[in-house]
């Protein structure tokens, strides 16, 4: 067995960057991610990597467009405020085709809300969030090892895709500590011909997202929807726990899947077959996947940290025939394993059309 | 074995630590562990918990609601703890700063004078090891030798203050088996 | 890219400079940003950092920037350009980036970025264009837009109980600790434009020199939207503009004046 360390998931995602290769942090201070930039302030230069507080989550990401466009592996971190006011940067890498790694540790809102965990995020991260026709691959870690594992992902997707990559965690895994086996570090990074490095042997490179004219936009478009459909076609990721005999299914993502596990222990304990499907990526969704469980399976309960943001893509997936019923908290407050629990109890004691 | 421990007091009462020592300690006999803090705005002095669950399987919830063993450092912490004990669990209460009693009868109780424990060592900051000590001996969640492996890795730089906790630990522990 | 050939002229005396392409510059009549835009190529040049010059585009008439130079360069959101900057000097020091900024772009949404970067002494050169309104966007208000002067959004004038007082940007920004030069100057005359090309060439040598951040502030006019004709601009400009934004340096640091200084006693010899 590897030995394991006992980190907080904000740690995790630091030291998983720093194995990624990311050469270039910048960050803004907002709880509750502030220990990944506390950690990077000390890491960063002990690597001689680069490492900036900036003065805004605006300064942030438009560093890391800098950085990512000068052809470093870059990244930012921050809460859902501070998401909010990126997501200009955002668009304007996707557009640009500019790699980075956003790291998103969700917080309640809306508005100034509260430093607790929550996933009231989910449609702007999901669904791409700034102006225009982007989107951009969500990774959503429901462990402690997974902040680490899937930030080291969302470079290797940045890099192959040329678009940033965001990692959707909340403020109670960022908080929590769990072991962790520390991964290889990686060390041969892709070449980026196309980056901002100074035009000495070659003709000069230019990075933008602008075209004068509006008839030669829609080419540039076309090419990101092919990259988009690329994505959707190889990254799905998922988990799925007991589905084999399942007749009812939970699909959470993140913290409330970790409930959702628990619950579903319990739930077989007193023999109601549960099963869980656990979207690993929410861009691209797992449709497929929850399409073809809908085949034989007609309950679905949805447990997120949100008012209902989850639950629209679950019910695209299965159909409007299926039973998909909601279990939540929002703004803030942790979703409990008893919780999903009452809810599965009531739902397998609702009749079908009832 | 499927445990949950939940650690609460005044924020500087090292609650956080205590956690962090039954977490290490776990993950060093090769359980699965969650260390779960609360956390809330920068602040001196209010309440802080954290709690710890330890099992031999994968663990869902971050979160416990049903402690089966807990500490109690002041008199609000108690409040919150009692009624959420789940039947049979081991509750430590630190009698310097809690002067109530525990009324539910399912459930078992330790008092221990902690602060006045630790007092006697000569560092009255080391009142959560004692109560950790308490704690391990009345529920063997760890063993205290792999607490005391985990404090000679984590505080290797301050002698005196690892051997401090040391004896504030097996002060815990004697009251335990004293009682 | 055309050349004169050798045969068919003694000396040249004028040609473009191989930073520049030939690209039709997109501007309108009278208006000043080519003339920066060429002494920017000039200096590159002169300087011999084609191959490390990154231009930092940004939003409003020199949105278009980087098909200009003959070296790379970027577009950055409006506003920020001295954010990205900031992180392609710090990735790449070798690199020499500068930000092309309008007054909108930088004294109006781009303040905290232009202020921080500032604050922070980034090793690197800011090329300010002030004509006193929003140009690409129609002729609104701008940040530097003076009291009194009409703009699409300030019809009567703008009126400081409406809509507040001109930014004096050099000034501001020299009381920074970061920054190691800060010059305002001006293209409304050929006199002027050669000490434009003076101060932004020390710009660049104080980013070479590793001194800390270099700003120039440029006054340019804006016939179009100032609703005049091109001499009439510059005109208006020296009467309206240079009592508002005097010319000169807000900030040259020892180091920065020791080039200066080196500068003087190459000529003499």
């Amino acid at each position: 067995m590897s030995k394991k360390t006992l980190m907080a998931g904000n740690i995790a995602i630091a030291e998983g960057a720093i194995l990624a290769g990311c050469q270039a942090y910048f960050g803004y201070p907002i709880t509750p991610q502030n220990e990944i930039l506390e950690h990077m302030s000390k890491r960063m230069p002990e690597e001689g990597r680069v490492f900036v507080q900036t003065e805004s989550e605006l300064a942030a990401i438009n560093m890391v467009y800098g950085a990512a466009a000068a052809g470093c592996r870059a990244m930012t971190s921050t809460s859902s405020p501070g998401f909010s006011l990126e997501q200009e940067g955002i668009s304007y890498m996707s557009g640009a085709e500019l790699p980075g790694v956003i790291v998103n540790v969700m917080r309640g809102g809306p508005g100034l809300g509260n430093i607790g965990g929550a996933q009231g995020d989910y449609f702007q991260s999901a669904k791409g969030g700034g102006h225009g026709d982007y989107r951009v691959i969500n990774l959503a870690p429901a462990s402690v090892q997974e902040m680490m594992d899937l930030t080291m992902l969302a470079f290797e997707l940045a890099d192959k895709y040329r678009n940033p990559v965001v990692v959707l965690a909340d403020g109670f895994l960022g908080q929590a500590m769990e072991p962790v086996v520390m991964r290889e570090p990686v060390t041969e990074l892709p070449s980026k011909p196309w980056a901002i490095t100074g035009a000495l042997g070659r003709a000069k490179n230019i990075i933008n997202s602008f075209e004068m004219d509006p008839v030669n936009f829609p080419p540039r478009v076309k090419l990101l929807l092919r990259k988009f459909k690329k994505m959707r076609r190889n990254e799905v990721r998922y988990e799925g726990l007991n589905l084999g005999d399942a007749s009812l299914v939970i699909v959470a993502y993140g913290s409330a899947s970790r409930s959702a596990l628990t619950a579903m222990k319990m739930a077989r304990q007193e023999g109601i077959p549960v099963g869980l499907l656990r979207p690993i990526t929410l861009f691209p969704f797992p449709y497929e996947a929850l399409s073809n469980l809908a085949q034989r399976i007609n309950d679905f309960l949805v447990a997120e940290l949100s008012s209902g943001q989850f639950i629209e893509d679950v019910k695209l997936a299965v159909g409007l025939d299926k039973r998909v019923a909601l279990v939540n908290q929002y703004g803030g407050v942790p979703l409990l394993a008893e919780e999903i629990l009452e809810a599965i109890e009531k739902m397998i004691k609702q009749p079908v059309g009832g | 074995m499927h445990e949950e421990i939940a650690v609460a007091g005044f924020g500087g009462q090292g609650v956080l630590f205590v956690g962090r020592l039954l977490a290490e300690a776990s993950l060093l006999e090769g359980r699965e562990v969650v260390w779960m803090p609360s956390y809330g705005a920068e602040k001196r002095g209010g309440t802080v918990w954290c709690n710890v669950t330890i099992s031999d399987e994968k663990i869902g919830d971050l979160f416990i609601t049903r402690p089966t063993a807990a500490i109690a450092m002041n008199p609000a912490s108690l409040v919150k703890l009692e009624p959420a004990m789940k039947s049979g669990g081991l509750l430590v209460v630190n009698q310097s700063l809690v002067p109530s009693k525990v009324s539910r009868e399912d459930i078992r109780v330790v008092y221990v004078p902690a602060n006045d424990l630790a007092t006697e060592l000569g560092d009255d900051s080391v009142g959560n090891l004692v109560t950790l000590g308490a704690l391990v001996t009345g529920c063997p969640v760890v063993s205290t030798s792999s607490i005391i492996a985990v404090m000679d890795n984590l505080l290797p730089k301050n002698q005196r203050r690892l051997e401090i906790n040391k004896r504030a630990l097996s002060k815990g522990c004697a009251w335990t088996q004293g009682n | 890219m055309t050349k004169f050939s050798i045969s068919e002229l003694d000396t040249v005396l004028y040609h473009r400079p191989e930073s520049l392409e030939d690209y039709p510059f997109h501007f309108c009549p009278g208006c000043g940003h080519g003339i920066v835009f060429r002494l920017i190529a000039e200096i590159v040049d002169e300087l011999n950092i084609k191959e490390r010059a990154v231009c930092v585009a940004c939003v409003g008439c020199s949105v278009n920037s980087y098909h200009y130079f003959n070296f790379d360069g970027l577009e950055s959101a409006h506003g920020r350009a001295p954010a990205v900057a900031t992180a392609i000097k710090r990735c790449h020091p070798h690199l020499v980036p500068f930000t092309y900024q309008g007054d909108g772009d930088l004294a109006a949404i781009g303040t905290a970025e232009i202020v921080h970067a500032c604050a922070r002494g980034e090793n690197i050169t800011t090329i300010f264009v002030n004509n006193a309104v929003y140009g690409m966007t129609g002729g609104q208000m701008a940040p530097t837009t003076l009291v009194g002067m009409y703009s699409t959004s300030t019809p009567g004038g703008r009126k400081p109980s409406l809509s507040g007082y001109p930014i004096r940007v050099c000034e501001m920004l020299s009381t920074l600790d970061g920054t190691a030069y800060v010059a305002r100057v001006s293209v409304h005359n050929p006199a002027a434009v050669r000490k434009t090309k003076q101060a932004i060439k020390l710009a660049f040598r104080t980013q070479l020199a590793n001194l800390g951040m270099s700003l120039v502030e440029v006054l340019s006019p804006c016939p179009v939207n100032w609703r005049l004709e091109p001499v009439k601009a510059l005109e208006w400009l020296v009467k309206h503009m240079l009592p508002q934004y005097p010319l000169g340096e807000f900030k040259v640091i020892e180091a920065v004046a020791a080039l200066k200084k080196g500068d003087r006693l190459c000529t003499k010899k």
